[in-house]
């Protein structure tokens, strides 16, 4: 690298990382937590016996999984106006991602729940506990850790998606790496750059996984 | 205490329990005997509605339910009547992410809303009936089956049932891990605790049980006292059934 470039990459630095911290992460939190609460109450319609509750959860599943998330983020945005909704660029895409992880979530834990035997449900049953109570007290903790790998995988997938809330004017890290490209002309360098802060966001969250999976462990025989 | 009248339950188009009708006293041991599949495990099932029976009418204590098809019954009958009646699995179904005593412990605070410290003290006097205080700790995973299946004992007695449920306690165990399990359950019934028992364990059943009932097929094929139904039975599916599980009959020939 020329001393030019050093300099580039230092001084894009900080704006990266104020778009990280500003845009980027807290897309990745709030569609992520808000995503999951869509995937548990779809994943607990599609295991319930009230079948209009199964088909709304199913038709769910089908758009969101059956469409690229680019496309929604774009009817979300651009289409939806014309109807007269006119949303943000920020709540547009948590709305988007959110949907997202719902989907795919939805399937993950209603797998992680199916996995629990059916003697933890009829023990709490027995105890005189209700449906919910079994859900909360015994079901829930045990599809939790079933399921983390798989959750965790796709919050660090989510953390990547966001760089396509660039194409709907979020001033995530993405776009600003776009913008301070056009000025410099250092495509290579400032790219990198932007996929080393990625890489550094997913390790850390690797890191968490490993830790959430040890504390799970502690009640399972190694 | 219990009653049942006419009780049916159906699977489908398969009858499993064909018009049973049972009396147990409170405080006393009923022991049903009888080969798989002869309805056993589920006519115990319906005692606390893990199985909603198809027809007929059942009384546990004064809570009275009539089973007909098509009708539901109210939740609140289903959670009152679980209330009074505690459940022990062939297989333990002890919470794997709790330890011993947070197990016994659960029922008392999600179900009857104690406080925690009361049901933790309440929960290690469980345990020290079923000779497990110093397990307290123990996550499932680090009990042998006996030990699991005492803390599963425990679980159901802290909940004070008026009737307890046994369903096969002792199948799933190593032979050695047998006579510990057994033992709590003796002494739960010399205590005048009220038990309905489902088991191949026929020593127990003869030591223990004040009435045994013999089930094949669905039905109640005999009942009466253990001497009655194990010594002076004429049934002809009785005897057969009890000189197979005692092994007295010559094993079937295998032919390779």
């Amino acid at each position: 690298m020329t001393d030019k470039q050093i300099q580039i990459f230092m001084d894009s630095l900080l704006p990266l990382l104020k778009a990280a911290v500003a845009f980027t992460i807290p897309l990745a939190i709030i569609s992520f937590v808000l995503g999951l609460l869509v995937a548990l109450l779809t994943a607990l319609a599609r295991l319930s016996s009230f079948k209009p509750l199964v088909w709304l959860a199913q038709f769910y599943v089908w758009i969101i999984r059956g469409t690229p998330l680019l496309v929604q983020l774009f009817i979300i945005f651009y289409g939806l106006p014309k109807v007269g909704i006119i949303i943000d660029p920020f709540p547009a895409a948590v709305i988007g991602f959110t949907l997202s992880v719902g989907a795919y979530g939805s399937e993950t834990i209603r797998a992680a729940i199916l996995s629990i035997p059916k003697g933890q449900w009829e023990a709490c049953y027995s105890l005189g506990m209700t449906y919910w109570q079994a859900l909360k007290r015994a079901v829930l903790p045990q599809a939790a850790r079933v399921a983390t790998p798989t959750l965790a995988s796709s919050f660090i997938s989510l953390v990547k998606d966001t760089s396509l809330a660039a194409t709907i004017t979020v001033t995530e890290m993405f776009q600003v790496s776009q913008q301070i490209t056009a000025a410099q002309y250092e495509p290579l360098l400032l790219y990198s750059e932007a996929a080393l802060i990625y890489l550094v966001i997913s390790s850390v969250l690797s890191y968490g996984q490993a830790r959430l999976e040890k504390h799970f462990d502690r009640y399972t025989a190694r | 205490m219990l009653e049942m009248k006419k009780l049916k339950k159906s699977f489908g188009d398969i009858e499993v329990l064909r018009d049973i009708d049972l009396r147990l006293e409170k405080g006393k041991v009923l022991v049903i005997v009888g080969p798989s599949g002869s309805g056993k495990t589920t006519l115990l099932r319906c005692i606390n509605l893990l199985e909603t029976p198809t027809e007929g009418e059942m009384t546990v204590g004064d809570l009275q339910l009539t089973f007909s098809p098509g009708t539901k019954l109210r939740k609140i009958d289903i959670l009152e009547l679980r209330q009074r009646t505690g459940m022990v699995f062939q297989s333990y179904n002890l919470f794997p992410h709790r330890t011993a005593v947070e197990n016994v412990m659960e029922g008392l605070i999600t179900v009857k809303k104690a406080d925690k410290h009361e049901s933790r003290s309440l929960a290690m006097e469980m345990l020290r009936k079923v000779g497990l205080e110093e397990k307290a700790e123990a996550y499932p995973y680090q009990l042998s089956g006996g030990q699991q299946q005492r803390v599963g004992i425990a679980r159901a007695i802290a909940m004070d049932p008026d009737l307890l449920l046994f369903d096969e306690p002792t199948s799933a165990l190593d032979p050695e891990l047998v006579g510990e399990v057994l033992n709590v359950m003796k002494a739960l019934a010399a205590e005048g605790r009220t038990m309905v028992v489902v088991t191949h364990e026929m020593k127990f059943a003869a030591d223990v049980a004040d009435t045994v009932v013999f089930m094949d097929n669905g039905r109640i094929v005999e009942r009466g006292t253990p001497d009655e139904v194990f010594r002076q039975s004429a049934n002809e599916r009785t005897k057969a059934f009890l000189s197979r599980v005692s092994g007295t009959e010559p094993p079937v020939q295998a032919t390779f």
